[in-house]
């Protein structure tokens, strides 16, 4: 297998406001000038270069509050950044927010074609898949239930199942996995393995440091908005105990 | 890169697509960008049919109501529904009403694009135009499925189909493009400015009285009131539509000015919405 970049980060910014219910003006809506940072800004990430190669299992590490999660929406595409370039060359199954897509009002059948179909499949292929999704998240019962007549539980279980059967190259995890119960949670788990065992990228961001060495082996230690290491997932675990264990 | 695949206990079967195929990024963009807008735009109106019992009789009912009011202020209290060029009065209101339901719908709709769908805009990321577009696209089939309306009045009130009727494809054309423009105008802007949602509903309300709806053009004294009348884009859109049923409700020189008005609504929407979408992202 000939081993080409999926993921190409290169010195990508990206700056918030520091007061979210801060006065809005005509000006902000339009600002493009990339170098100019207003007082009430902050950059959540700066200056961040990686590459990441197809196969490679990342982790993310840090506190909270240091770009984790920007980084991985900036891989998403879901926001994009004020400097830099983020090239994604594959496509992504995003595990962030993943009931997102479903719609209260329609039943289970109806949300699992129209989340998968927002994620790029086609009729044919959801056809192909829905079974195994519905064995995946196992609630058969439901499938004409409304959504919203759902249990908080199986939501996020039918959420997950779409999403893990989608067939893109790869795959971002934002701590979704903290919910389900812990059978449902070791389910996933084994099916992430299988998706990295099949080849899959995968960017993940916890704080569980078990859950990092079980899938991980590069790790990225983000601190105050900047790379400070990008190594094997041990030496960047040792670094981060070593700064704030 | 498929081969390597362990045991799945609670497989039932093994899907027969490949991975390869599936990949959506090796279809056009084009081909994808279709494909999420008429699978937003289906979701739309799956959602506002399959809950009511009365779908479809909702999405006509509100034009229908305004038409019947009009109808009885002006033709049984004013006695105006026998003016020239005016006459099947309730063909003339409904051939702009049912229009400005749409125009009205989506433009007020677009108030919210964003914050309405902010949970699926943080976990997908679907080309952001495609927000504004499923509007335009949904309210406009709704009204493309109103048009049988008309047809039902028409025929009991004995109003003659002229052969301008074949220029409602350019009516539709240029009252979408306006759309698309407006929504990418006003969904941005709605996302700082809270207050403009109220602003804007206020804003459709006057711009309703100042479109041809109730009257023609004409009616308004020629002069500096009726140029700036003119400008307004919906007067020339209203005038194709109208034209199906009455002569001179067709002039070209006001569709020019419809079919400018939409092209800079649309270039200016584009502009703002893009050095906006980046500030945007970062409010979902």
């Amino acid at each position: 297998m000939a081993v080409s970049p999926d993921i190409d980060v290169s010195s990508v910014g990206i700056r918030f406001k520091r007061n979210r219910r801060g006065r809005r003006s005509f000006k902000d809506l339009f600002s493009t000038s990339k170098r100019r940072s207003r007082p009430d800004e902050f950059w959540a990430l700066r200056n961040v270069s990686f590459t990441v190669q197809s196969g490679e299992a990342i982790g993310v590490v840090g506190r909270n509050g240091q770009g984790k999660s920007t980084l991985l929406k900036l891989v998403a595409g879901v926001i994009l950044a004020d400097e830099g370039r983020v090239d994604v060359h594959e496509g992504v199954a995003p595990l962030i927010e993943i009931t997102g897509g479903f719609v209260d009002d329609l039943t289970v059948r109806d949300n699992v074609y129209l989340t998968a179909g927002l994620h790029g499949m086609r009729r044919g292929q959801i056809d192909e898949r829905f079974d195994d999704i519905i064995a995946f998240a196992d609630i058969g019962d439901f499938l004409d239930t409304p959504y919203k007549h759902l249990s908080s539980g199986m939501k996020v279980r039918i959420a997950f199942a779409v999403i893990a059967q989608l067939e893109e190259q790869i795959l971002l995890v934002d701590e979704v996995l903290a919910v389900g119960d812990r059978a449902f949670r070791e389910k996933c788990y084994k099916r992430i393995e299988e998706l990295l065992a099949g080849g899959r990228t995968m960017f993940f961001v916890s704080h569980n440091e078990r859950d990092l060495r079980r899938f991980c082996t590069r790790g990225l230690y983000l601190d105050k908005g900047r790379l400070v290491l990008d190594g094997p997932i041990d030496d960047v675990l040792e670094a981060y105990n070593r700064d704030y264990g | 890169m498929d081969g390597v695949r362990t045991r799945r206990p609670y497989d039932v079967r093994v899907a027969t697509t490949t991975y390869r195929e599936v990949r959506p990024a090796q279809r056009t963009r084009v081909a994808r960008y279709r494909h999420s807008l008429w699978l937003l735009t289906k979701r739309d109106l799956h959602v506002r049919y399959a809950t009511n019992a009365l779908g479809y009789v909702w999405s006509i009912l509100d034009p229908l109501l305004m038409a019947g009011i009009y109808y009885f202020v002006f033709v049984v209290i004013f006695q105006r529904g026998n003016n020239v060029g005016e006459s099947p009065y309730i063909v003339f209101l409904l051939a702009a009403l049912l229009p400005w339901t749409w125009f009205n719908g989506v433009v007020s709709d677009n108030t919210r694009a964003f914050s309405r769908e902010a949970k699926l805009i943080r976990s997908t990321s679907i080309p952001r135009t495609i927000w504004i577009n499923r509007i335009v696209l949904s309210k406009g089939i709704e009204f493309l499925l109103s048009l049988p309306v008309i047809a039902f009045f028409a025929i009991i009130s004995g109003a003659t189909l002229r052969i301008d009727v074949v220029f409602l494809p350019l009516a539709v054309a240029i009252e979408g493009v306006l759309l698309v423009g407006l929504g990418l105008l006003v969904a941005p802007i709605c996302v700082f400015f809270k207050d403009l949602e109220r602003a804007i509903k206020l804003f459709l309300r006057l711009l309703f009285y100042a479109s041809t709806v109730m009257y023609q053009i004409t009616d308004i004294p020629a002069g500096g009131l009726r140029t700036v009348a003119e400008l307004n884009p919906l007067v020339g859109i209203f005038g194709i539509y109208r034209s199906a049923f009455f002569a001179h409700s067709l002039d070209w020189k006001l569709v020019i000015i419809a079919a400018l008005g939409s092209l800079i609504a649309l270039l200016l929407g584009i502009l703002v919405f893009r050095r906006s979408i980046r500030s945007v992202l970062k409010e979902m």
